[in-house]
C-alpha cells in the first residue's frame, strides 16, 4: 500500500534532475512528496507509487540503495542522461582513465566503486524513461502526472525554428559557436548539431540561443531500437546531404569520446559486455 | 570507542558526519563524502573548447559557475578578451545562481530547521503560521533560475558563455519584464528573510549558541558592487586584515590540499590554517554591498556580530543579505542595453584562434572561489584541475562538528540535540559534495 505519491532517489550524478524537478514545483500542493534527501529529511524511503531515480550505478552502495527502493515503488521512472546511459561519467571508460581511478578512489570506509558504472535498468525493470540533462521541468510534469497525454517533438530541429538553407560550408566550425546567424540552421553555418535526429521536447533552448545540439535528449523514436552504429550513420547522411565536409572529418568528431557522452543514450554504451535490450518507444517521453 | 554516524540531508549530494569518541573526550569529528566521478582523469583528451558543456555536469546547483570558469580558462589560455558587454551578461548568470543557491540554502535546506524543539523534515512541512510559504520560497528562487535561463539559455548546465563573449544577447522586452518581476519580488524577498531571521534568532535563543566561533581566515574574490564575475583571490585573517591577494594561476603557492582518510574529498590548508569561504567570507570581506539594501542588511550585520564576524550559524544570515543584493544587483543591470543585434560588431563576442597553452579561470561561485587550470597541447586538455570551494571549507565544517560534540557529549550522555547539531554545523557551510569531489 503506497504511503506516499512519489520519491525521489539520487544515485551518482549532479542532482540538476533533481533541482530541475524543483523547478515544476506545480506538485506541492497536489502530490506528496515521501523521499528525497536534497530537500527533505525522512528516516528511509516509504511505499511509494513513483520512484524517480537520477543519477548512474556507479558504487555498491548505489547498486544497494536501487534494489532496495525499487522494491517501495509501484513504478520506476528513470530520469536523466546518468541514469538512462551513465551519462558525463561514461567518458571515463577508457582503460588508462579506469585504471587511475581505481587507484585513487578506494577509501576507509566508504563505498567502493563498482567495476564499470551500471544504467538503472540494468539493475531494475524501468517502466519510463525521461531523457535529458537534464530534462526540462515540463517533461517532470508531464512524466510524473501526465504521462500518457504528453506529445513531444519528434526531434530537437521541430522544436529549434532555425531556417534550412542551401548554403553548402566546407568545413566544420567545431563545437563551439562563432558568430552565428540568428535565423539559420546551425548545420548550414557547419556546426557539428544533432539535432535534426535527437528527441524534442526541450523547446531547444541551446540551438535557439546559437549553441549546436549535442544530443542530451537520446535518439528520436526511430533511432531508439537501433544500434549506435545506425544512429551514427544517419547523422553523417544529414552532413552529407547539406554540407560539403569531408565525410572522415564529420565521422571522426562524432564518434569522439566527448560527444559519445550523449549519443551513447540508449545506443549499447561503447563496449559493454552486455549489452541491454533495446527500450520500448512507448516507455521513452 | 563508540563511533557516532549521522546520515545527512538537505544538502547537495551524498556526505555522512561521524563522531569518534571515548567518554566525554572527542577523538575525530569527520565529514565523509561518499560519491566521486572522476572529472579531472576523464576530461583529459577531451576538445577543450568542449569543456563548457561537459564541465557544467560536475553539478546541477552549480552549473552556471563550472560553465564560466571553463570558459573563462580557455579564454586565459588563448588570450582572449571578451568585450565588456558579454562580461556583463556572464554576471547576470553568476547573480541568477547566486539567487537560486542562496534562496535553495535559505528556504529549502536550512529554514526547516529552526521551528520548534526537534525542527521540521521540509520547507513542505510549515504550519499555517507561515502558510504558502514553499509557495513564495520557491517563487523567489524561480527569479535566480529565470534569471540565468535568461542570461545563459537554460537554467541548469547553461550554454551561452563560449570563448570570446557570448552567443546571444537579451532583448529589451524580455529584460524589462524579468526586471518588472525582480521589483515586484524585492519586498516579498525581505520579508522572507526576516521571518528567516527571526526563526533563526528563535533557534539561537534555545540552544544558546551559534556555533563553533573560533577566528579563522577567509578565502573569497570580491569587491564591492560585484557580480560573483572573480578577478583577485584575497585571504582575510582572523583579524580583519588582509593576509594575501593573488591571481588565480598561483593558487599553488598559497592553498594546499590535504587528502582525507575517509572522504571522497580533500581539505585545504593555508599554511596550517584552517579557511572558511562562501557567505560569511564575504560578509567580512566586504564593507559595502553596493545596493541600498543590502547594504543596510550588511550594515546591521557588522554591527550586530561584529567585523569580521566568526559563528558559523551566521553564514546563514549572510546568505539572506546576499539573496537581497543579487535581486536589486540584476535590476540594476536588466536596465542596460543588453540586446546584441542593435550593438556595433564584436558587442557580444570576439574571434579568437586556439592556441596550446595553460589558463586558469575563476568565478565567485555562490560557495566561494572557483578555479578551473586547464593545460592544453593540440586543441586538448592534456591536464585539467578543478579547485573547488566546499574543499576549502572542509576542515572547517569538521572543526565545527568536534566544537558541537563537545557541546552535547557530556557526562550526561549524548544529548539528542547532537544529531539536530551536526546537520546544522554541515548545512551552514552549504557544502556541495558533486562539487568538492567531482
Amino acid at each position: 500500500m503506497a504511503t506516499g505519491d512519489f520519491a525521489v532517489l539520487n544515485l551518482s550524478g549532479c542532482s540538476g534532475c533533481e533541482v530541475g524537478l524543483l523547478n515544476a514545483e506545480a506538485w506541492i500542493d497536489t502530490h506528496r512528496l515521501a523521499y528525497m534527501p536534497l530537500v527533505l529529511s525522512s528516516e528511509d524511503l516509504p511505499q511509494v507509487r513513483q520512484l524517480v531515480v537520477s543519477g548512474a550505478v556507479y558504487t555498491d552502495e548505489d547498486l544497494y540503495r536501487l534494489r532496495r527502493a525499487a522494491t517501495r515503488a509501484e513504478q520506476v521512472i528513470a530520469v536523466g542522461t546518468c541514469a538512462i546511459s551513465g551519462g558525463v561519467a561514461n567518458l571515463g571508460y577508457r582503460d588508462e582513465v579506469r585504471e587511475r581511478f581505481f587507484q585513487e578512489s578506494d577509501r576507509r570506509h566508504l563505498p567502493r566503486m563498482l567495476p564499470r558504472l551500471l544504467p538503472v535498468d540494468a539493475v531494475v525493470p524501468v517502466d519510463l524513461y525521461l531523457p535529458g540533462c537534464p530534462p526540462m521541468p515540463w517533461l517532470f510534469t508531464a512524466a510524473l502526472f501526465q504521462p500518457t497525454e504528453y506529445q513531444t517533438a519528434k526531434t530537437v530541429c521541430l522544436d529549434c525554428g532555425r531556417v534550412k538553407t542551401r548554403q553548402r560550408p566546407t568545413r566544420l566550425s567545431g563545437f563551439q559557436p562563432g558568430d552565428t546567424d540568428p535565423q539559420m540552421c546551425l548545420i548550414n553555418q557547419g556546426y557539428l548539431c544533432i539535432g535534426s535526429s535527437t528527441r524534442g521536447g526541450c523547446r531547444a533552448p541551446c540551438t535557439r540561443a546559437g549553441n549546436p545540439c549535442v544530443g542530451c535528449r537520446g535518439p528520436s523514436d526511430g533511432f531508439i531500437a537501433r544500434s549506435a552504429e545506425e544512429w551514427f550513420e544517419a547523422m553523417a547522411r544529414v552532413f552529407a546531404r547539406m554540407t560539403d565536409i569531408p565525410g572522415d572529418e564529420i565521422d571522426e568528431v562524432l564518434r569522439s569520446p566527448q560527444l559519445s557522452l550523449f549519443v551513447f543514450q540508449f545506443a549499447d554504451y561503447g563496449d559493454r559486455p552486455d549489452p541491454v535490450a533495446p527500450r520500448d518507444v512507448k516507455k521513452v517521453l | 570507542m563508540p563511533t557516532l554516524t549521522v546520515p545527512l540531508s538537505r544538502i547537495e549530494g551524498h556526505a555522512r558526519t561521524s563522531i569518534e569518541f571515548r567518554g566525554t573526550q572527542i577523538l575525530a569529528a569527520r565529514f565523509e563524502a561518499t560519491e566521486k566521478r572522476g572529472f579531472e582523469l576523464f576530461c583529459q583528451g577531451a576538445p577543450a573548447e568542449q569543456m563548457p558543456v561537459i564541465v557544467p555536469r560536475i553539478c546541477g546547483v552549480c552549473s552556471t559557475a563550472h560553465h564560466i570558469a571553463a570558459v573563462k580558462a580557455l579564454e586565459a589560455a588563448f588570450g582572449v578578451e571578451p568585450p565588456p558587454k558579454a562580461i556583463t551578461i556572464r554576471g547576470l548568470m553568476m547573480l541568477g545562481q547566486l539567487i537560486q543557491n542562496q534562496a535553495t540554502s535559505l528556504f529549502l535546506f536550512t529554514m526547516p530547521d529552526f521551528p520548534g524543539r526537534e525542527g521540521l523534515p521540509s520547507l513542505f512541512h510549515f504550519d499555517m503560521q507561515d502558510a504558502g510559504l514553499a509557495a513564495r520560497a520557491l517563487e523567489i528562487r524561480r527569479l535566480g533560475t529565470d534569471l540565468i535561463t535568461l542570461a545563459g539559455g537554460q537554467f541548469i548546465h547553461p550554454v551561452k558563455a563560449a570563448v570570446g563573449g557570448v552567443t546571444s544577447g537579451i532583448g529589451r522586452q524580455e529584460a524589462d519584464e524579468l526586471r518588472r518581476r525582480f521589483q515586484e519580488h524585492l519586498p516579498l524577498a525581505e520579508e522572507l528573510f526576516s521571518r528567516y531571521r527571526e526563526l533563526l534568532m528563535g533557534l539561537r535563543e534555545r540552544i544558546g549558541t551559534l556555533g563553533d566561533d573560533t577566528p579563522t581566515h577567509y578565502i573569497g574574490a570580491v569587491e564591492p558592487r560585484h557580480t560573483y564575475y572573480g578577478s583577485t583571490i584575497r585571504i582575510m585573517a582572523p583579524d580583519g586584515t588582509e593576509a594575501e591577494a593573488f591571481e588565480p594561476c598561483d593558487y599553488a603557492r598559497y592553498l594546499t590540499e590535504v587528502p582525507l582518510e575517509s572522504s571522497y574529498s580533500n581539505g585545504t590548508l593555508y599554511g596550517e590554517q584552517i579557511l572558511n569561504c562562501n557567505s560569511l567570507a564575504r560578509a567580512n570581506m566586504l564593507s559595502v554591498m553596493g545596493t541600498p539594501r543590502a547594504d543596510a542588511y550588511l550594515e546591521r550585520f557588522h554591527r550586530e556580530w561584529g567585523h569580521p564576524a566568526h559563528a558559523i550559524l551566521l553564514f546563514d544570515l549572510a546568505r539572506g543579505i546576499e539573496l537581497i543584493y543579487g535581486i536589486e544587483r540584476a535590476i540594476e543591470i536588466l536596465e542596460e542595453d543588453l540586446d546584441g543585434s542593435s550593438g556595433a560588431e564584436g558587442d557580444l563576442r570576439v574571434g579568437y584562434t586556439p592556441r596550446d597553452g595553460e589558463g586558469c579561470g575563476l568565478v565567485e561561485a555562490p560557495r566561494g572561489p572557483l578555479i578551473h587550470h586547464y593545460n592544453i597541447s593540440d586543441g586538448v586538455i592534456r591536464r585539467a584541475k578543478f579547485i573547488i570551494p566546499t574543499q576549502h571549507n572542509i576542515l572547517a565544517i569538521e572543526r565545527a562538528l568536534r566544537v558541537a560534540a563537545e557541546r552535547y557529549i557530556t557526562e550526561q550522555g549524548i544529548s539528542l540535540e547532537l544529531e539536530r547539531a551536526m546537520g546544522r554545523v554541515v548545512r551552514a557551510f552549504d557544502p556541495c559534495i558533486a562539487c568538492a569531489t567531482h
